[in-house]
């Protein structure tokens, strides 16, 4: 009887524990999670209540001192170059590890091993793409090329497994007890890999879109809907820069036959609209005290924790500070005592696509010229959780990999192009940024960015010695006019990218008359550069906003460019509501609602500032015209891209009766008119439905900009509904999703002076007072002091670590 | 008596052993206490799960007032849309019911391996 009772009992109180020690379905382990010394609750305490006067890290030379100021920004004091990046990578590991190793994940196509099955058709895209295979190629490159770049990246992955070999449960970032797995060694390939993430993230191409459109429009239409260069050209380069080189000969086919004339299949996922930034650089001569001051705000999408983390990196060689990619070694955007650089994405087609014809099933083999080349078969493996591993062949060409073919999304008419991108290329973008953190002139400065590839940037320069620069730099395609705008012939060599602009010919200026340098995502150059430029998603607003405002603005100072950071005028509606107006004429007149919407529209300033009522009902009602005026286009079943914003402002102001506004199916011939009034339809039927919803059409709230947790089901760790202005194509580009994801504004004087706001926090941890504290700050335009610190400098001090 | 000795060691268990051993390794523990002490079944079962289910409801409490951090509510949110305080009461029926079946499972050990008293009427 005793020993029933016993058996039976502890049979319960062991299945009890094992019950809540597994997952459940979709529910984490309970008791783990729960569990107050090991579970989520530890993860309340904030670093500053963790803090360690000492920490053991082997393998340094020397002691390396780390002082966090009052915003817990790390300023790392280090003997040497090994030692600091050392450093960095086990500071960073401790309040960004799951970021690192999720945002890895997700670029090496594994997030099926941490979620399970929904994840599997992205992670064999991810796969598909090649990144993999593209960060491989790199490691493979600085094995053979750059062993001295190897070393520090080794010891920066060395710097965050020891932080990982002492991490205990209690210390685990909580979103590894929620999704129930534990971190892996960090890897040299897992930075590279981190790297061309950023290319997947920013690069994007509408060869598909555009071989449909040529299709149905012809070549013609499509020139004028779509025209190379906008007539309000004001390009990265100023347009005076005379090309002093001469260009590398590049051989047009006489025929050029394409293989498909019409697709019917979704094209790769693009970068978000709005992702873009701005950078610039003012000359001595147009700022107060006489110094250049450079300002850059990347655009990216808002997430949490923070793409961005803030810090300072110094040896008794250089000191340096500014935003760093977790993950990756050196700062990103930043300065040092004697230069300051930021980056804008310099968009261009970067990525095209080849037919291939295979000999046979076997694909064994494809067609090239009168040859059949081999092909190679990567075998991807992707853990699935709970599942078995799924075995994924992907068949690779010289061009690139297959992406589409009958194994992944057979009933595509786009199977069997191969992918050529400059990503699966061995290249070395971490020694640019190494280099770059200790540069000290524009030289070197230029000697840095010869070693990067992709994706391609607009950096902007400026030095203490006043140079200002601004160098459009990636490993360009030489093409021929129109190379690559629509899928191509992958069994002609002709079709073949005749190799590349060489550094030296990539548009760059240095010192320009003007006393400024910019960039905003815009044309690179105008049509005097001598090689082909093409890219479908150039910023037509933004560029022309900032250039005008530099141009007028003399005795510039910190304030100055910090407000133009934060300028919330909106260029496009100067530009398009007095027309829109005008069509509109008498439409609705009358009606109570219009009347209303009317008044705040024609008493607007244009500025999109978050109190403001008429940027909303512009943003519609622009957004609503356009829509029926593309509208005939988009019927078509296949996908395609419309015009931009710029270009229907262009055809709406200038030909209001052009043949592309009328509708096909109609007798009338319809003109702009016709549809700035259905658009205001529209805005009037969807306001309705807002007001009696929502209620406050404030702009703040229209757009209700949200900062997302990584994980987007993890809703109460991201911060929804902040108050700010700004929007798509204003220089202050905070849309709902997307914005200045990091602003800093640097004068070189004797003392630089800097400053810098991220939307986020240093911490990762969603339980930490750090997590999010800037948020409210970067909303309101305002910055932190980023100056450089000395180790024995005492105010502001949060705390110190010594790591031996 | 050995009710609130056993209550206080496993108070003593969970508060200094915790944070060194995952949760079986206190449920070992309170079983291995309950089975020295050997209060009645019911004490050891009450003992076991009060220490451990108050502590993990006192050490969630410290540390959301020390820390005064937002993720209680957040976790409440993410787990179903309960707030930080509905946890700490789910953590004290989890830590009552491991401490509980614990220590019971301790007094039922200890009384199966005791030998019975045989003939106790002939000396």
């Amino acid at each position: 009887m005793k020993f029933l009772s016993f058996i039976l009992v502890f049979l319960m109180t062991v299945a009890l524990a094992i019950v809540i020690s597994i997952p459940l379905g979709q529910i984490p382990p309970i008791a783990p999670l729960l569990d107050p010394n090991h579970g989520f609750w530890q993860n309340t305490l904030s670093e500053d209540q963790l803090a360690k006067e000492e920490i053991s890290l082997k393998n340094l030379s020397a002691p390396v001192e780390v002082v966090y100021d009052e915003n817990l920004i790390p300023h790392i004091f280090a003997q040497n170059e090994e030692d600091l990046y050392r450093a960095q990578g086990y500071v960073t590991a401790q309040h960004r590890l799951w970021q690192m190793e999720f945002q890895t994940m997700a670029a090496a196509g594994r997030i099926s091993e941490i979620v399970g099955p929904m994840a599997l058709d992205l992670d064999r895209m991810t796969r598909r793409k090649g990144l993999a295979f593209g960060a491989e190629l790199g490691l493979k490159y600085l094995q053979e090329k750059d062993p001295e770049t190897l070393a520090l990246v080794e010891a920066y992955a060395d710097g965050v497994n020891q932080y990982i070999a002492q991490l205990n449960n209690a210390r685990l970032p909580v979103e590894y007890k929620i999704l129930n797995y534990r971190p892996e060694p960090w890897s040299a390939f897992k930075s590279l890999l981190l790297l061309k993430y950023m290319s997947d993230m920013l690069v994007g191409d509408r060869d598909l879109e555009f071989t449909n459109l040529k299709a149905i429009l012809g070549e013609s239409k499509l020139n004028k809907l779509f025209p190379e260069f906008p007539k309000d050209n004001d390009p990265v380069i100023e347009a005076s820069r005379v090309w002093d080189f001469t260009p590398i000969a590049i051989t047009r086919p006489d025929s050029i036959a394409y293989p498909m004339e019409q697709l019917i299949a979704s094209p790769l996922p693009q970068p978000v609209e709005g992702v873009g930034s701005n950078n610039w650089a003012v000359a001595g001569k147009k700022t107060k005290n006489g110094n250049p001051i450079l300002a850059n705000d990347p655009h990216l999408s808002l997430n949490l924790p923070s793409l961005w983390y803030s810090m300072q990196l110094t040896t008794p060689q250089h000191s340096v500070k500014g935003a760093t990619l977790p993950g990756a070694l050196g700062v990103i955007s930043g300065f040092n005592e004697n230069i300051a650089w930021g980056v804008t994405n310099a968009t261009k087609d970067a990525r095209d696509w080849y037919k291939i014809v295979f000999q046979d099933e076997t694909r064994a083999t494809y067609k090239y010229g009168n040859e059949w080349r081999p092909t190679q078969f990567r075998v991807e493996e992707i853990k699935v959780k709970g599942e078995a591993t799924f075995l994924d062949t992907v068949v690779y060409t010289h061009y690139g990999p297959v992406v589409y073919d009958k194994s992944f999304r057979g009933d595509r008419q786009d199977t069997n192009f191969a992918l050529k991108w400059t990503v699966h290329e061995g290249s070395n973008e971490q020694k640019t940024f190494i280099l770059m953190n200790k540069a000290k002139n524009h030289a070197d400065y230029n000697a840095a960015l010869d070693h990067y590839a992709a994706p391609a940037q607009n950096f902007v320069f400026a030095a203490k010695n006043g140079d200002i620069a601004l160098r459009i730099q990636g490993k360009f395609p030489l093409k021929w006019k129109g190379q690559g705008k629509y899928f191509m012939d992958g069994s002609n060599p002709k079709m073949e990218w005749q190799g590349y602009i060489p550094n030296s010919q990539n548009p760059s200026t240095l010192n320009p008359e003007r006393g400024f340098v910019s960039s905003a995502n815009q044309h690179p150059v105008d049509p005097s550069y001598p090689y082909y430029v093409f890219d479908n998603s150039y910023e037509h607003y933004r560029n022309r906003r900032i250039n005008n405002s530099l141009r007028e603005m003399e005795q510039i100072t910190v304030e100055d460019m910090k407000n133009l950071q934060f300028d919330d005028y909106n260029l496009q509606a100067a530009e398009a509501l007095p027309v829109m107006l005008r069509y509109l004429g008498e439409h609705k007149a009358g009606t109570p609602e219009a009347e209303k919407y009317l008044k705040e529209l024609s008493d607007w300033n244009y500025k999109a500032a978050p109190n403001q009522k008429a940027q909303s009902l512009y943003s519609i009602w622009f957004a609503e015209t356009a829509e029926s005026v593309w509208r005939d286009l988009r019927s078509y079943d296949v996908p395609l891209v419309s015009p931009n914003s710029y270009q229907t402002i262009q055809l709406l102001t200038n030909s209001p009766k052009d043949s592309v506004f009328d509708i096909r199916n109609t007798e009338a011939l319809e003109t702009a008119e016709f549809h700035v009034r259905v658009g205001f339809d529209s805005l009037l039927v969807a306001m309705k439905k807002w007001e009696e919803e929502e209620g406050d059409y404030s702009w703040a709230n229209y757009k209700k900009t949200t900062i997302q947790h990584l994980v987007p089901t993890f809703k109460s760790f991201s911060v929804s509904n902040i108050y700010t202005g700004g929007g798509s194509g204003i220089v202050n580009a905070t849309g709902s999703r997307h914005g200045a994801s990091w602003r800093m504004v640097v004068e070189l004087g004797d003392e630089v002076e800097a400053y810098g706001i991220y939307p986020g926090g240093q911490s990762g941890n969603p339980g930490s007072k750090y997590y999010a504290n800037f948020i409210t700050k970067w909303a309101n335009g305002e910055y932190l002091n980023f100056n450089l610190r000395t180790p024995d400098q005492t105010d502001g001090v949060l705390f110190k670590t010594s790591l031996k | 008596m050995r009710f609130i000795l056993l209550t206080i060691l496993v108070v003593l268990l969970v508060v200094f052993l915790g944070p060194l051993v995952p949760f079986w390794g206190l449920m070992i523990g309170i079983g291995l206490l309950s089975a020295l002490i050997l209060p009645t079944g019911f004490g050891g079962f009450m003992g076991g799960g009060l220490g451990m289910g108050f502590t993990w409801v006192g050490i969630s409490i410290y540390l959301g007032l020390t820390s005064a951090s937002a993720l209680p509510d957040k976790m409440g949110e993410l787990l179903g849309g309960v707030s930080g305080m509905t946890l700490v009461g789910v953590v004290g029926i989890l830590g009552f019911l491991l401490g509980g079946f614990s220590g019971l499972s301790g007094v039922l050990f200890r009384k199966m391996i005791k030998p019975s008293p045989r003939n106790i009427y002939r000396g």
